[in-house]
């Protein structure tokens, strides 16, 4: 056993260094050689002594304060959302659980656009409906600013976190809460001190991962901070990348590094924090997840959730909808009116070539990524196996790079394999990046929900008599499949979205849903793109319905 | 003898011409017939999804039966896809169309090999001429972008300089000058036609700068700003409909030229020097002009009259790439 232990971990610790640490060395060579790999150079620290300036500093104190504001605001947000809905009466909950988790599989190209319609201080639909309201000449929302990066960053954090808690919240066992307030604690102070602090581990996963998100994301101030000279590491790489006449990937992928050494920071301050405390929920003692009756405060719930639903949704989806019917967004005439951007996508065998690519990848990438996930999680979390640290680390560093470097990472570490591993150029190319950066959102989202699981269980099973494999499966795996559900539907969307790794790693006949919308997107069709988004909206809708069907099947059977 | 030896003389003086013209016929029916051998050529595109690439590709397709598959890819991903694919030893792309300044700097770094001679080469007209690498394929140029409800027609702008009156201040959107693109380009142009202080006065104009160009142009649509500059002469086909009108200043519109090259150790060089000649060949030229693009050969009588004035437009300077990192830098002192 021991022997076969052994052998599995170090396949697994190959395989995952195989997918996050190589192409991490390939970007680190790229930042310590004055040329990327191929190329004759020297090596040299020019790309880090380049970080040392004022200008870098200041972009450094903008996107640090920008995803922290973002962050503690979604995270709020997302315990309270969650809260309504896994724990009080609040009517419709499982609709508004659907709806509440649309803005975060909607491409954030196509709500950058709705919200630059919606939002522009000269003609915004939102402005120009004030002045028409109130008589006033002022415009008193701006995108194009601090406020605007960071409301289009909240639309994807925050059901971004409330999909990591609102499992959480579930899977919680109740009786906790009634011995607090059965010691006299009120039901704030029970929520605060019991609730909430038997949530700390998914809780500061959620806040980390957020955190980082934010540092690496792109379109919201690509969109909305550029226009008014905010600049961020994302847009900075970016332009190193981009806007000059020979891409310097030297100082690119060293700062990229700097932000790589940010990550590690907050990854070993959330180690610290937690310790060795437990946080187990999830006991052998029957329970049924408790709701908490609202009284008329249901109808106040019901209202924000709907509220957050309108602002986030109904406004920027309504605009796409709107817009796709249209010859062309924002210019609303019955001449206009045409079915031309939906028939245009459906007749184009481009389109569904990609398609069908993306789905077997979305299905494939998933599956893989969430089982990849779900190993390293137990192993790191239920066992005291040596090297499961190491294993820990592999699968947190795709998320400590940003996405658009990370590419060019998998593109050289790819085409400098020896020729004959076939990767390079195949649809495996795409498969393994995707598995590779979705891993650590499946290992975050799995551990949380094993170590909210009780020992008791796993040793009441062997205790009885029943080996590892069936224990593992009859225990483990049964009550973990809700939160493997909400990984696996990250994952899909994730993949269905992924752009920076895609483009560099597609081949001829790999075409990707995300390279299809750019083709269509630089070619000025905005319109069919939306189209393309609002398909998938409705994809999601259906996806998150059958989840929930199939959560709520296995917590009554539980 | 010498009246003998005159004539010979002037029998191979009349018939040299028409004996070479019939060994290069022969000569490139060798390439043809190679390049159908071959049976397929790759194309490494970055004028993603557009019409006139497409209809490019077709025309070949069928003219030789050849089939043509094509990787659509960002201009700057591209190259450094390129490179990395042949710092591997991976030779699979056998074609690229970059802009011409992009092209000088690939070629230094030896991403391409010479295609041979392209007999349609003959046809370029000037100032375009093919070298041992770089055959010119088209021109993209770049005008001024105006919404009509918000510039009166007596108020439009006729000449870049029009841009320096204080009427449009804060006013105008401008796609970045400081990275590669049509503002580098427009600011690479004006530069050296109009000198320094065309800049200095057009940077104090209160400009919006943004590098969004496709949402850009609907933003001057919608009326968040009355005037974008520079607008892809070829994009403003696509707004028609829209309260938008693209000026051609009499100065002339600054332009890129887009060049065809065959990649290094090209898998299907016979093919990819047989497409980079039919890019010449009238009918393609066509297409690219009636897409909006400027013509590289003759073809400008021939030109939808809605789409001469594009296709016709006064060239007015581009950018080159020993100086491109100096403008860059210069950009970035001016435009802050």
């Amino acid at each position: 056993m021991p022997l076969n232990r052994n052998l599995a971990l170090t396949g697994l610790i190959a395989l995952l260094a195989f997918l996050s640490l190589y192409p991490m060395l390939m970007l680190f060579y790229g930042s310590i050689h004055s040329t990327p790999p191929g190329m004759a150079g020297e090596f040299n620290l020019a790309g880090y002594r380049a970080l040392l300036t004022p200008a870098d500093i200041k972009i450094l104190a903008n996107t640090v304060g920008l995803s922290l504001v973002k962050t503690v605001i979604a995270l709020v947000l997302a315990v309270l959302l969650a809260w309504i809905i896994a724990r009080t009466d609040t009517p419709g909950r499982e609709m508004l659980e659907v709806l509440i988790t649309l803005p975060f599989f909607i491409p954030p190209v196509l709500t950058a656009m709705a919200w630059g319609m919606l939002g522009n201080k000269q003609v915004g639909v939102l402005n120009e409906a004030w002045k028409w309201l109130t008589g006033s000449q002022t415009s008193p929302i701006n995108v194009y600013s601090y406020a605007g990066v960071i409301w289009h960053l909240l639309q994807y954090s925050t059901p971004f976190l409330f999909l990591f808690i609102v499992q959480a919240f579930r899977a919680m066992d109740p009786s906790l809460e009634e011995s607090s307030r059965m010691s006299g604690a009120s039901r704030w102070q029970t929520f605060w001190r019991i609730t909430l602090a038997m949530m700390l581990p998914v809780v500061t996963t959620g806040f980390i991962l957020s955190f980082m998100r934010g540092i690496e994301s792109f379109e919201s101030p690509f969109f909305f901070g550029i226009p008014a000279g905010i600049f961020v590491l994302t847009t900075e790489i970016y332009q190193a990348i981009n806007y000059r006449a020979t891409p310097d990937y030297q100082y690119a992928t060293a700062l990229s590094f700097a932000v790589m050494l940010l990550m590690v920071l907050l990854v070993v301050w959330q180690w610290r924090l937690l310790g060795s405390r437990a946080f187990q929920t999830v006991t052998g003692k029957a329970y049924a997840p408790s709701v908490i009756r609202l009284g008329w405060l249901r109808w106040v719930t019901f209202a924000f959730c709907i509220l957050f639903f309108v602002a986030t949704v109904v406004l920027p989806v309504g605009q796409l909808l709107a817009g796709s019917f249209f010859k062309f967004f924002g210019f609303y005439g019955w001449d206009m009116l045409t079915l031309d951007h939906y028939r245009d996508v459906l007749a184009s065998r481009e389109f569904w070539r990609a398609a069908g690519n993306t789905m077997a990848l979305g299905l494939m990438g998933a599956t893989a990524t969430m089982v990849l996930g779900g190993i390293v999680a137990y192993i790191t979390t239920r066992t005291h196996w040596r090297g499961r640290r190491l294993i820990d680390v592999l699968a947190w560093l795709p998320w400590m790079m940003p996405g658009m470097v990370l590419g060019v990472g998998f593109l050289w570490g790819f085409a400098m394999l020896p020729g004959p591993i076939p990767i390079y150029g195949t649809i495996w190319a795409l498969l393994l990046a995707y598995m590779a950066l979705g891993t650590p959102v499946a290992v975050r989202i799995m551990s949380g929900v094993y170590q909210q699981l009780s020992h008791d269980l796993e040793e009441c099973s062997r205790v009885h008599g029943a080996a590892w494999w069936p224990t593992l499966w009859r225990i483990v795996v049964a009550l973990t499949w809700p939160s493997f559900a909400v990984g696996w539907v990250l994952t899909f969307f994730m993949i269905l979205r992924e752009l920076s790794a895609s483009i560099l790693l597609y081949s001829i006949g790999s075409e990707v849903l995300s390279v299809y919308m750019l083709k269509l997107w630089t070619n000025g069709r905005a319109e069919e793109v939306s189209v393309i988004g609002l398909l998938m909206v409705v994809l999601v809708i259906l996806f998150r319905w059958a989840q929930l069907r199939f959560i709520q099947k296995r917590i009554s059977v539980l | 003898m010498r009246p003998l030896l005159r004539l010979l003389c002037l029998c191979v003086a009349v018939a040299w011409p028409v004996m070479a013209a019939a060994q290069d016929a022969a000569g490139w029916n060798k390439v043809i017939e190679a390049a159908k051998k071959e049976g397929r050529v790759v194309v490494y595109n970055s004028a993603i999804g557009s019409p006139f690439y497409k209809a490019a590709i077709e025309s070949f397709e069928k003219k030789y039966g050849i089939a043509v598959d094509t990787l659509d890819i960002r201009a700057n991903e591209m190259r450094e896809r390129i490179r990395t694919e042949q710092a591997a030893g991976r030779f699979l792309g056998d074609v690229t169309q970059p802009g011409q300044a992009t092209a000088t700097n690939q070629e230094r770094d030896n991403a391409f090999q010479p295609h041979g001679g392209v007999p349609n080469a003959g046809n370029l007209r000037p100032p375009f001429a093919a070298t041992a690498i770089q055959v010119p394929a088209f021109v993209q140029a770049y005008g001024i972008l105006i919404n009509t409800n918000l510039v009166k027609p007596a108020d439009e702008p006729r000449s870049w300089t029009d841009l320096l009156d204080a009427k449009w201040k804060g006013k105008i959107l401008f796609d970045d000058p400081r990275a590669i693109g049509g503002g580098q380009v427009m600011f690479f142009a004006t530069y050296d036609a109009l000198g320094r202080e065309f800049h200095d006065k057009f940077s104090q104009q209160g400009l919006t700068l943004s590098r969004d160009l496709r949402n850009d142009e609907r933003r001057i649509a919608r009326g968040e700003f009355p005037m974008y500059v520079p607008e892809v002469l070829a994009f403003s086909l696509d707004l028609k409909g829209l309260p938008v009108k693209l000026i051609i200043p009499s100065e002339g519109v600054p332009y890129v030229t887009i060049v065809s090259v065959i990649l290094r150790n090209a898998p299907h060089p016979n093919a990819a020097r047989l497409l980079i000649n039919h890019v010449l060949e009238p009918e393609v030229q066509l297409f690219y002009a009636n897409g909006g693009q400027v013509p590289v050969t003759d073809v400008l009588a021939k030109v939808d009259p809605d789409k001469r004035p594009l296709a016709g437009a006064k060239l007015m300077g581009t950018t080159n790439a020993p100086r491109q990192d100096a403008m860059l830098s210069l950009a970035k002192d001016l435009y802050k």
